[in-house]
């Protein structure tokens, strides 16, 4: 049987490579993140609530929400941890196909052989729509209109935003460049629904992805991605983000030698499970403000 | 060593080593027992009531009747599920309150307590939660709660805001 909700968070790691990794990207969004771990504190801490009968009751109610597989919950977990691995999949063969070549760091950057750089602008358009449908199982469709959904999106704060700025520091700029936004819509202008259902990332999720068959997935993921790229391009823009201030900020958590940073990329696939981490912590939150509401 | 001293060892290792094994999956096992073990159970067992009852009101209907931002106030809609709508309330970018509607034919317990209700809030049947919460039930069905964010928040503030809900609109509501 899956895990409970209660051991999932009470798991959740307080160090460890992922935690140094987000704890790397706090120069973007300062004390917006903070690792919060374990079910009853987590309870203390979205509540403010101190009295223990209390915190019980909210604790038991979220349980039997998650448990409800009617409500979404556990479909969010799973699209979580499920496009995790994938994109550990995904860094294990990037990492293979690096092996036995010499490429300078710089020429890492700027390209990667072109089959792993279209499976990485792939891998960062399905996380992206995964977010998405995450968000809508987790949240519903909040509010009557599209402007409502768009400030409840634009309401992103704490561990969602930090999955955000993660992707795209870990999944755009680091292993794409300052184009990572045009490489994305561009590798999906030229795909076709045969190309995408080639693509493991995509296979492991595709299921709950909307459309009755892969071209409207891909539609789907095309519309989706397009819709925030805009939203994209301004914060980079506006936090300043480059690959050498976000590489600057990594090496100064995460042990990089300067010999091995061409390996940055695949390395930030297989060992940080960010959206499993962040992931866990939004459904927590969000699970908890509707048990407090309900009791 | 001789072959038969050597066949005893052997046999000992592989004793040893299966003995190890089964220590550490039984200690995989053992779980650190939690206070959420039981509702666990009741939640999953193969007869467990779901949490959401299945003629609960549409989040959705819900959204008509919260108030609207204003004087600088942001209303921000964060949740709308089955029986379930809730927005949070904003000021110069700062939450302060999270407002919501709940159908409690999902949690019978949840209206059960406004049975002893001592206050009312515009004429409905009002109970204070914890130090942060102030709700009020409406037409036996609906609860409409404040959830305090922040400090300055306090509970004439959560009366203030349960006035601003349109609670005679979600009377009507069948």
């Amino acid at each position: 049987m899956s895990k409970s909700i209660f051991e999932l968070v009470d798991e959740l790691p307080t160090g460890g490579t992922t935690i140094m990794a987000l704890n790397a990207l706090d120069f973007v969004i300062p004390g917006q993140w903070q690792n919060l771990t374990g079910f009853t504190n987590t309870i203390r801490s979205v509540t403010g609530e101190s009295d223990e009968a209390m915190i019980q009751a909210i604790g038991e109610r979220a349980v039997y929400l998650y448990n409800d597989e009617g409500e979404g919950y556990q479909r969010a977990m799973w699209l979580y941890q499920t496009v995790d691995n994938a994109a550990g999949a995904l860094g294990m063969a990037a990492m293979a196909n690096k092996i036995g070549q010499d490429v300078s760091f710089l020429g890492f950057l700027d390209n990667l052989t072109p089959k792993p750089e279209k499976v990485q602008s792939i891998d960062l358009c399905i996380k992206l729509v995964v977010e998405l449908v995450a968000y809508c199982q987790i949240n519903g469709i909040p509010g009557d209109s599209v402007g409502d959904f768009l400030a409840a999106l634009g309401d992103y704060g704490g561990e969602s935003l930090m999955r955000m700025v993660a992707l795209i520091c870990f999944d755009g700029l680091i292993p794409l460049g300052p184009g990572f936004i045009g490489k994305g819509l561009g590798t999906l202008n030229n795909m076709t629904p045969n190309d995408l259902e080639k693509n493991d990332t995509f296979k492991s999720v595709s299921s709950l992805i909307p459309g009755n068959n892969s071209g409207d997935k891909l539609g789907f993921i095309g519309q989706s991605f397009d819709s925030v790229s805009g939203w994209m391009t301004g914060f980079v823009d506006q936090k300043g983000l480059t690959q050498e201030n976000v590489l600057g900020n990594l090496q100064k958590f995460v042990k990089i030698s300067e010999d091995k940073l061409d390996y940055v990329g695949a390395f930030l696939d297989i060992s940080v499970k960010y959206y499993t981490h962040t992931g866990t912590q939004t459904l927590a939150r969000r699970l908890i403000e509707r048990a407090v509401a309900e009791l | 060593m001789t072959k038969h001293d050597w066949r005893i060892d052997w046999r000992k290792a592989v004793m040893a080593l299966v003995l190890c094994t089964t220590l550490a999956i039984a200690g995989c096992q053992a779980k650190a027992p939690s206070q959420f073990d039981q509702v666990q159970k009741d939640s999953t067992a193969r007869n467990a009531t779901p949490a959401v009852a299945k003629d609960a009101t549409k989040g959705g209907e819900f959204n008509q009747f919260f108030p609207k931002g204003q004087d600088g106030y942001e209303r921000v809609y964060t949740q709308e599920k089955k029986g379930f709508a809730e927005a949070k309330l904003k000021k110069d970018g700062k939450e302060l309150a999270m407002l919501a509607v709940t159908d409690t034919k999902s949690l019978p317990a949840a209206a059960a307590k406004f049975a002893n209700a001592k206050a009312s809030i515009a004429g409905y049947p009002s109970v204070d939660m914890g130090t942060t919460q102030t709700s009020v039930l409406v037409s036996d069905r609906y609860q409409v709660k404040v959830i305090s964010k922040a400090p300055t928040f306090d509970k004439d503030d959560r009366t203030a805001w349960i006035k601003k809900f349109d609670l005679a609109g979600l009377s009507k509501l069948k």
